[in-house]
């Protein structure tokens, strides 16, 4: 039985199937989800973990060496022959046999009074610095804590410590009704929240056997394209600061924020928390939607013109910060990432909500600064034309039953529902009974992603880190659920 | 007179510097888009410093408590030792070779801040900044000896005087001019070599040399930073720029001047993107290759 677990994992793995989620249940048993990215069907993976262990699959799948160290602190569950099972979220803080997912603790754990500081992989010998940055920053981001081996200006070795601000939200969201859970998965990260609100409601109708109305399902795609716009404006801003292109920088900013403000006079929110739940969509104002694309890329062209002909800032992204196609497939890349380094998955080509509006992949083969900027400008540009289009239907769309779908009580079962999100593909794996979660796990892109930053940027100078680091742009929240 | 037109010039310039930063800072603001702060806002930042309490890393020794000092003193003296109006008292000490042991000693110092805390920043700081000087320091003295050639003295004296009467030292005056530009550039610690408005400790040089500093060493260190702008400023003008026959016209014209080239410097810097740690040997060969040409012209190794 073992080795099946193993066998089959690898031979989806190389029939090219996107592995979706890998997770853990209470009861003693793991499952992987994994996706066909042509026919978008499902298949399900499941072993027994057997005296508390279960084979390790990351020798051969690396993509799974964070899933795995994350099951092994949370159930306690022992990968066998994992080649790194440090504690990915465990701190030596948490009490000895806390397991927050394995049991629920009827009192608060009591903290123990310890180092936090993990040790962390360094290069030793002669000449090697050791550097630390960070959990705290200069800039206004998360947490996270880079310790970098340096051999004068070129890093040797990166070694990342997230997982800084660990809320539980897996722990918290057992046990909740379907109201619940829509206000929690809404705060998860204010990057991705569309998406993440998306795949809840996506969940409750798939096991209620509801199909939205077309209105609706135009509603989620502007939103879903409005947060991406918003959130690879930012990241565009974000890339040239790493250089000090200044002029660029501030230009984006201010798209950015114009951006976010007519978000706000639509939505009233600017990050829009709660405007996707089960059955409903904040309705959505096609002419001002077109007004705000409008006014967008009036100030976009000359923008564009600026970045694309500055001979300083191109030179400066090209060839930094490579992830090659193997890496990206090896380590199972989304998103900007994945489709800079000429891997053509975008999940929105599968969704159902995307109907006949076809989204085409964006896709470049450089792996390097360069490419990352380039899908993005291009993104952006592909989900103006998107909310364009989406607007124009849903100004067609005659206001059809005005009376809200709710979801209904005591539905059960197991799903698995994604959305491409700003940063990728974004999975949340649901299991309810009877109108309750039983087990509710969310896997990000960007959790996907953060090893494949520590391995682009050994080899590169250690100035260069601010500029890669800026244009993978990942999530710490999200990850860090 | 001459004597109180430079005393009188030193207290201006020590006096105006964070004023001229100011200047720079502000047309940087308005090129991005945005408002900016007053251009008198860096006096307003080193009065908050030098009320606040004074800490010192534990295991720093006096050699991090000096070095503010020291920078501050080599700069001061670089400032009293350029004729700012063009004639300085006889007997003044106006040696150029002076001017550049002084920027060496001010480098030497900040590097040894940098290292003294142990801290990885301000080592890294440190070994940029000694690294980017050597150099600064062919291209600022190659830079130099095209001026020594052409006024037959190491005196930082008028250049353009000496043109009107040879013209043949029209292209060696250029190639000093260009050449002091880009060596300036980079002993400001401006772009397209370091960028002086960063939060990214990873990038920075000059500033990650000054990251443990705080209170009165932090407000000493931010002024003899915008000193180091004006006195600098105020060399290439008086070498290399045009002067008028009185001294007090004199006078007021390097306050335009070094005005003028903190907005233009603002203006130029915004636009640009910092250099590749890498390719700065290259930018500075570059700077470092017109001096040394223009001083084989202007020694007349090449009749034009």
């Amino acid at each position: 039985m073992d080795n099946s677990w193993i066998r089959q994992n690898v031979a989806l793995k190389e029939a090219h199937a996107e592995l979706l989620t890998l997770t853990a249940t209470r009861n003693q048993s793991m499952r992987a989800t994994w996706l066909d990215p042509v026919s978008g069907r499902q298949e399900l993976v499941i072993v027994e973990v057997c005296q508390e262990r279960f084979p390790s699959l990351t020798s051969v799948l690396p993509e799974v060496a964070w899933d795995e160290r994350e099951i092994h602190d949370v159930f306690g569950y022992v990968p066998e022959g994992h080649p790194n099972p440090r504690p990915l979220l465990r701190t030596p803080r948490w009490p000895e046999n806390f397991r927050p997912l394995r049991e629920r603790p009827d009192v608060r754990p009591t903290w123990q009074d310890a180092d936090p500081d993990n040790p962390a992989l360094t290069v030793e010998g002669n000449g090697v610095t050791v550097m630390k940055v960070g959990p705290t920053h200069a800039g206004i981001i998360e947490s996270g804590h880079f310790v970098f081996s340096l051999m004068g200006e070129n890093v040797l070795h990166l070694d990342t410590h997230l997982f800084q601000n660990h809320r539980g939200v897996e722990s918290l969201l057992e046990s909740q009704t379907v109201d619940g859970v829509a206000s929690i998965v809404t705060r998860i990260c204010a990057a991705d929240t569309v998406s993440h609100q998306t795949n809840w409601a996506l969940a409750v109708e798939a096991l209620s056997g509801y199909e939205a109305e077309a209105a609706v399902s135009l509603g989620r795609v502007v939103l879903l394209e409005s947060e991406r716009v918003l959130s690879h404006l930012n990241d565009l801003a974000q890339i040239p600061a790493g250089v000090g292109f200044q002029v660029a920088h501030q230009q984006a900013l201010a798209m950015k924020e114009d951006w976010q403000r007519g978000l706000q006079g639509m939505y009233g929110h600017r990050f829009l928390f709660d405007t996707v739940r089960p059955g409903w969509v904040a309705p959505p104002d096609p002419e001002n939607l077109l007004r705000l694309v409008y006014a967008l890329r009036r100030a976009w062209t000359p923008w564009q013109h600026l970045v694309e002909g500055h001979h300083g800032f191109n030179d400066r992204m090209a060839d930094v910060g490579v992830t090659t196609h193997a890496d990206v497939v090896r380590f199972g890349g989304q998103g900007v990432v994945s489709r800079a380094a000429g891997k053509g998955f975008d999940a929105r080509t599968l969704l159902p909500l995307y109907q006949d509006l076809r989204p085409v992949p964006v896709v470049e083969s450089g792996g390097d600064v360069r490419a990352r900027f380039n899908v993005r400008v291009r993104e952006v540009e592909a989900s103006l034309r998107l909310i364009e289009d989406a607007a124009a239907r849903l100004r067609r769309e005659t206001a059809a039953g005005d009376i809200p779908w709710s979801p209904q009580d005591g539905h059960s079962g197991q799903v698995a529902v994604y959305t491409e999100s700003p940063h990728g593909l974004n999975v949340h794996d649901v299991t309810m009974d009877n109108g309750r979660v039983v087990r509710y796990h969310i896997r990000a892109a960007t959790y996907r992603n953060w090893p494949l930053l520590a391995h682009a940027v050994p080899g590169n100078a250690v100035a260069d880190f601010p500029l890669i680091n800026k244009s993978f742009e990942l999530c710490y929240s999200c990850a860090d659920r | 007179m001459v004597w109180i037109v430079q005393g009188l010039g030193v207290a201006v310039l020590v006096a105006v510097a964070p004023f001229m930063w100011g200047i720079a800072q502000l047309v940087k603001a308005r090129r991005q888009g945005r408002r900016g702060p007053a251009p008198w806002q860096l006096y307003w930042v080193i009065r908050k410093h030098w009320h606040k309490e004074t800490t010192v890393p534990e295991r720093s020794s006096w050699v991090f408590r000096l070095a503010p000092s020291v920078s501050m003193a080599a700069l001061l003296i670089v400032v009293i030792t350029i004729p700012i109006a063009g004639r300085v008292p006889p007997d003044w000490p106006h040696n150029m070779l002076t001017l550049f042991f002084l920027l060496a000693l001010e480098r030497f110092w900040s590097g040894l801040a940098g290292l003294d805390t142990g801290g990885t920043f301000g080592g890294l700081g440190a070994s940029r900044v000694t690294t980017l000087g050597t150099g600064i320091e062919p291209a600022l003295f190659a830079a130099l000896g095209i001026v020594w050639q052409v006024s037959g003295n190491g005196a930082m004296a008028p250049l353009a005087a000496h043109l009107s009467t040879a013209p043949a030292n029209l292209l060696p005056w250029l190639m000093a001019s260009a050449s002091v530009a880009l060596v300036l550039l980079a002993e400001w610690g401006r772009l397209p070599v370091d960028n002086p408005d960063t939060h990214l400790e990873l990038t920075m040089m000059h500033e990650a040399t000054l990251l443990e500093y705080d209170g009165r060493f932090l407000a000493l260190s931010e002024w003899a930073m915008a000193l180091k702008f004006t006195a600098l400023a105020t060399f290439g003008w008086v070498v290399l720029g045009p002067h008028l026959p009185s001294l007090w016209a004199n006078l007021g014209l390097r306050i335009i001047e070094i005005a003028a080239t903190a907005g233009v410097l603002g203006w130029v810097e915004s636009g640009l993107t910092k250099l590749r740690y890498f390719q700065l040997p290259a930018y500075l060969a570059v700077a470092a290759g017109l001096g040394m040409l223009g001083f084989y012209l202007a020694a007349g190794g090449l009749s034009l």
